[in-house]
């Protein structure tokens, strides 16, 4: 009996972070692309949100303000625009660090000296940061930007860390391949 | 002309652009509407005839596209409450009446053009998104009969 009625609830706990997962994906796709079609288009050169406007978008002071106001309609009018932003920086990062690695992928397969418990603290940190971010995209819309600042500067924190060690590992490889081709 | 006479050159101009036209401007929305419109819309080159003739179009270019972008990401960090007051104190260096400024700002949104060409996506989002706001809050004050509550 406790079986069927667990397996219950974890079926409705599933479906409802499916729901959210669809909400928050098409909030995320469709606000920018209607509402701000005209924003400047990065195309491939999608970069992370700088750390000082993460802060920024999921602290808790501009709602104090709005909350100051008395104002419900301006509250709610807040609230989803600032989930919108919120979403848009997490989907951001998300793009470039993927571009990000997959541009470290290529690299490591024509690299001949790979490290390999490098390799795999990148990866480990880039599972961790996905996660947080898969997390992040569930809970804006369930609790509200303001309430996720520790979980965003973590991502930030760790976006930045994968960009600076790939960064290091691709002057790395730079520095391998001019001293390979002065001893040819 | 090499990088780092170029960079000089460039702060030079960019420090002769805030002592002489921009400290006179009272707000920091009032320095990036103007410094958006030395942005030639068809190019997206910028362009400031005193700076050009006394130095050169490139290296004022240069100068204009980095106060643009530098004064965005000031006024974009802005908190919701900093950013009402700056609008505010724009709304009134205009001279305009302010509820047909209010309207217009509201309907048209004329300061998607303040927005440099290379920016981030999420701050020039977070930008267009806290103006609105702004807005929205003025006009309340502006307009106390409005029902909200």
């Amino acid at each position: 009996m406790i079986g069927t009625s667990s397996a219950l609830i974890g079926a409705v706990v599933l479906l409802v972070l499916i729901l959210v997962w669809i909400r928050a994906d098409s909030t995320s796709r469709r606000l920018p692309s209607t509402l701000d079609g005209w924003l400047p288009d990065q195309g491939d050169a999608v970069e992370v949100c700088p750390p000082e406007f993460v802060s920024q978008i999921f602290s808790g002071q501009d709602l104090a303000f709005i909350s100051r106001l008395e104002w419900p309609e301006l509250k709610r009018h807040f609230l989803r625009e600032r989930s919108a932003v919120a979403l848009l920086c997490v989907q951001q990062t998300t793009t470039a660090i993927r571009r990000v690695m997959r541009r470290h992928l290529e690299a490591s397969r024509l690299s001949e000296d790979i490290e390999f418990a490098m390799e795999a603290r990148i990866f480990l940190q880039y599972a961790q940061l996905r996660l947080i971010c898969g997390v992040l995209f569930l809970l804006i819309g369930l609790a509200g930007p303001h309430r996720l600042h520790g979980m965003a500067l973590r991502a930030d924190k760790l976006a930045q860390r994968i960009g600076d060690v790939l960064r290091e590992f691709e002057s790395g490889a730079r520095t391998g391949e001019m001293d390979g081709a002065r001893s040819s | 002309m090499s990088t780092t006479v170029r960079l000089v050159l460039v702060q030079e101009v960019y420090d002769d652009l805030l002592n002489r036209t921009l400290s006179r401007i009272s707000c920091d929305l009032g320095r990036l509407i103007y410094l958006a419109s030395t942005r030639d819309y068809n190019t997206g080159n910028y362009y400031h005839e005193g700076l050009a003739s006394r130095f050169s179009p490139e290296v004022a270019r240069k100068a204009l596209e980095m106060a643009h972008r530098q004064t965005f990401y000031k006024v974009s960090g802005f908190s919701l409450e900093d950013l009402a007051s700056d609008l505010e104190a724009y709304l009134r260096s205009t001279r305009e009446n302010p509820q047909e400024f209010l309207r217009t700002w509201q309907k048209l949104e004329p300061y998607r053009i303040a927005i440099p060409t290379e920016v981030n996506l999420t701050v020039a989002r977070l930008f267009t998104s806290n103006l609105r706001l702004a807005l929205a809050i003025l006009r309340s004050r502006q307009e106390p009969s409005q029902p909200h509550r």
